[in-house]
């Protein structure tokens, strides 16, 4: 054979082994979420999980961490992948983690709202924990909607809290201009009636398409440009691979839930100017008393930071800190800095607030 | 010396074109997708969407419903009543649950005082 065949030859094998590489990125979900943990506690589709603690009791910090994320995504963002992992790195750092996974709702929990999550899951959630945690106080983690979820909480539950860290926080919606989002569900453009009373919960590809819509060059054409150019690199593919999985998981919101999160929040801005009612009870900013750390991702699309900068203003904690990192709104708990730059700072943070 | 012989590579140019505009695309994206004109076309469309496919929903919600009556089989509006009956019966067992825990804990504390 000629070198020019040869050449030929190697180079076609080498199309074959990316397309083989593309087809198993694109259509497998990659390893995500693998370490050990029990399931201690459901309610309806939430479960609470106890991740399988990695450092002796008597090293271990007293009070407990849980992780509460978005409605709309998978919680397993938390734990990507081994070695790429907050909630790895976590426990490698002696917390005792828990992770509030609120699943799936199907069209029977269309009804459920805040209130429903704030003052009948939580609430029952933590109960489980403080029982088998043995400490009465513990600390919320809250990311995204997760972030509201436990805002909320704090605020009608203030008691036994000890640290509430809030990331990428959509608390105040009141710079219409600066929020996107915003601009989409204005009652002129958007009848969040007329989309609950077709689908009953907000439906997760149109979760999915709004977030993505939000940037649509980078989600729909840079994202796979990255992959294609990269696909010799296996690093960046598992990284990829493992993103993509739960990107492309999304889950629907439920129906309830969607409308306050439309009509009292971005467009009423109820909750920061303290006129958000739950349950009966409002819920008043002040009474958070919980230590505070709020992380604000300079570069967030979906929370510009200006969602996430008042909510210090408000509560009355004598330990707040508004702690900036360059970053997306996903990119600064999962991407490749976060492991040097956000772990470790909540980690310093939480640390001697946690014995 | 000539140059090494690349192979056809489909993405090829599209990937150049993208490098050289990257910055300026995306950056035309997300101000394009941030105006009022954006919301309203995707708000008609969607709006659009509903109210034509809204008749047929309905229509095929309720023939269902009478077939599902007729063969005594239940509907989905049952399914829903059930599935939140029994919400409500778990969040009773998680009531009784956690003060069982709490009634073997305060047994089980004196015990251990007495033992000492």
């Amino acid at each position: 054979m000629s070198s020019s065949t040869e050449t030929l030859v190697d180079h076609f094998r080498q199309i074959e082994e990316r397309l083989g590489t593309l087809n198993r990125v694109l259509g497998t979900r990659a390893a995500i979420a693998q370490t050990p943990k029990q399931l201690i506690w459901t309610l309806n589709k939430a479960k609470l999980y106890r991740y399988t603690p990695v450092v002796p009791e008597e090293k271990r910090h007293r009070i407990p961490l849980l992780l509460v994320f978005a409605l709309m995504n998978r919680p397993y963002i938390f734990d990507l992948r081994p070695g790429h992992s907050f909630v790895e790195f976590m426990l490698q750092h002696g917390y005792d983690l828990y992770l509030l996974d609120w699943g799936a709702p199907g069209i029977e929990d269309k009804k459920l709202k805040f209130d429903d999550y704030t003052l009948e899951y939580m609430p029952r959630a933590i109960r489980k924990l403080q029982s088998v945690s043995g400490s009465e106080e513990f600390s919320l983690l809250g990311w995204c909607i997760g972030a509201i979820l436990t805002t909320m909480y704090a605020a009608l539950r203030p008691d036994n809290l000890r640290n509430l860290i809030l990331l990428t926080a959509p608390l105040d919606f009141s710079q219409k201009d600066k929020i996107t989002f915003s601009r989409w569900v204005d009652e002129r453009f958007f009848d969040v009636d007329k989309v609950l009373s077709a689908f009953g919960n907000m439906p997760a590809e149109m979760i999915e398409y709004g977030a993505k819509a939000l940037k649509p060059f980078e989600n729909y054409v840079g994202n796979y440009l990255k992959l294609y150019e990269n696909l010799d690199d296996p690093r960046v593919v598992e990284a990829w691979h493992a993103m993509n999985t739960w990107v492309t998981d999304n889950i629907p919101m439920a129906g309830e839930t969607f409308r306050q999160l439309i009509v009292d929040l971005y467009r009423q801005n109820a909750l920061i100017e303290n006129r958000m009612v739950v349950g009966g009870e409002l819920v008043d900013l002040s009474r958070i008393r919980a230590n505070l750390l709020t992380v604000i991702a300079e570069a967030d699309h979906i929370t510009p930071p200006c969602q996430s900068e008042t909510i210090v203003d408000k509560v009355s904690s004598t330990v707040k800190e508004t702690f900036r990192i360059s970053g997306g709104h996903i990119g600064i708990m999962a991407g490749s800095g976060a492991a040097k730059r956000t772990w470790p700072h909540i980690d310093a943070w939480l640390g001697p607030k946690s014995d | 010396m000539s140059e090494p012989t690349t192979g056809f590579d489909p993405f090829e140019a599209w990937r150049k074109m993208q490098e050289a505009n990257m910055d300026a695309w995306a950056k035309a994206m997300v101000h394009a997708v941030n105006t009022d004109a954006y919301a309203k076309a995707t708000g008609a469309i969607l709006d659009a969407y509903l109210t034509a496919s809204g008749p047929f929903r309905e229509a095929l919600e309720k023939t269902m419903t009478q077939a599902l009556q007729q063969f005594s089989m239940p509907t989905r509006e049952d399914f829903i009543s059930l599935a939140e009956r029994m919400t409500n019966i778990e969040l009773r067992l998680d009531d009784l649950d956690a003060k069982l825990d709490s009634i073997v804990r305060k047994l089980e504390t004196p015990v251990a005082k007495e033992s000492k």
